[in-house]
């Protein structure tokens, strides 16, 4: 479980094309490999001549374990589901490609109206910019 | 590396400190911070003689892109911080296209494949002051072009590298069960003078498919595994591998008593 690592995602064409240029003969292999991450976790179709079925099961059981990943890290918002946390999740993160547990887990809390120990758990990580944050961003 | 361990989690690190007869354990080595005071628990087991392997899950050794160097210098770093005997990572991929996967995903078994692993376990080794063992995964689907079995597919990887084998019982039972294989056909071909030690896990059925979930009991076929592998010929060491939903601690006893009974060593609980 990492936190938060957000890099720069450049568009996947261009970093295809980067990629192939690097590994040279590997090319192939990287372009298929981003196609496939691309289906399970950002809604792109699935590659020619992969079960659709087992892919799809696969998507599926990494929405669970991020589901978990992020309750984890943020155990008050998924209590505030209750059992409904899994399915809460997976229809919130669907298509979203993972910016690690912490950061996912922010990016929901900030979209859903929430109250209670939920509320007080967002407000406790995101406190008020200090003017010197402010000045240097 | 000696006898049955247990995979040291900060769920369950009170419950591994009191386990009289450890030898070994293993901890995420992402989870290792690279300065600042290691976890106290963590260092009092590496002080008692207990060996510590660090095991990444974000190195992305089947990537066709060459590893982050970065991301090596701090494996390196955790075993030279845990004085590890060995450090083990997985022949898988976790991100490609700028995208991250967030879990370990199945490479086509294919010669460009193999080519690219081993570039990038090249690559690592040439930093990492301790040996590589390489662990290969549990895959919920293949590749629709495979040219090479698994096991042709791992052994020419380890005889290209050198790499030693992290055998996971709990895989290779979990890919035959699915693929509808005999998973101890598996275990007849692999070079099993070159595993280091073994993981041991649960799993649970979701949907007709097995998954190899970390997070539920270890099966009896898994055991079993355990009792043909060691008919072969025994691992030195074996370790039960627990990611979630941890059970009460005599459950876990009672698994890591059943793991010593199907490999013959002796109990450490």
């Amino acid at each position: 479980m990492t936190t938060a690592r957000r890099q720069p995602e450049p568009p996947a064409q261009a970093a295809n094309t980067d990629q192939g240029a690097r590994a040279g003969v590997a090319s192939g292999l990287g372009e298929r490999q981003a196609a496939l991450v691309a289906a399970l976790v950002a809604g792109a179709p699935i590659p020619e001549g992969f079960d659709p079925r087992l892919v799809e099961a696969a998507r599926r059981a990494l929405l669970r374990k991020r589901a978990g990943d992020v309750a984890w890290h943020w155990p008050l918002l998924a209590a505030s589901f209750g059992a409904r946390w899994p399915q809460v999740f997976a229809e919130w993160a669907d298509g979203r490609p993972p910016q690690g547990a912490w950061q996912d887990g922010l990016d929901l809390a900030r979209s859903v109206p929430l109250t209670g120990a939920a509320a007080a758990e967002l407000a406790s990580r995101t406190p008020p910019r200090r003017w010197w944050h402010r000045r240097r961003a | 590396m000696y006898g049955v361990g247990i995979g040291w989690r900060p769920e369950i690190s009170g419950f591994v400190a009191e386990l009289p007869g450890l030898r070994f354990t293993e901890v995420i080595a992402e989870s290792v911070p690279a300065t600042g005071p290691l976890p106290a628990q963590l260092t009092a087991l590496r002080d008692r003689g207990v060996a510590v392997v660090p095991h990444g899950v974000r190195l992305s050794l089947g990537g066709a892109e060459p590893i982050d160097p970065a991301r090596v210098r701090r494996l390196a770093t955790a075993a030279d911080r845990l004085g590890a005997p060995l450090v083990s990572e997985h022949i898988a991929f976790v991100r490609a296209g700028g995208l991250e996967a967030g879990h370990l995903l199945p490479l086509p078994r294919s010669r460009e494949a193999v080519d690219a692993v081993v570039a990038n376990v090249t690559r690592a080794q040439a930093e990492l002051p301790v040996p590589l063992a390489l662990e290969p995964i549990a895959a919920l689907f293949d590749w629709p072009d495979d040219e090479l079995t698994e096991a042709e597919f791992l052994t020419e990887i380890l005889d290209r590298t050198g790499a030693l084998l992290l055998l996971d019982v709990a895989n290779v039972y979990a890919n035959a069960r699915n693929r509808g294989t005999d998973p101890a056909e598996l275990l007849d071909a692999l070079p099993l003078d070159r595993v280091a030690y073994v993981h041991v896990a649960g799993g649970d059925e979701h949907g007709g498919i097995y998954h190899d979930t970390h997070a539920h009991a270890v099966p009896e076929p898994v055991l079993d595994l355990v009792t043909a592998l060691c008919a072969r010929r025994r691992p030195p060491a074996l370790m039960l591998e627990r990611d979630g939903a941890y059970p009460p601690a005599s459950s876990l006893l009672t698994e890591l008593d059943a793991i010593a009974a199907a490999s013959g060593y002796p109990a450490v609980t």
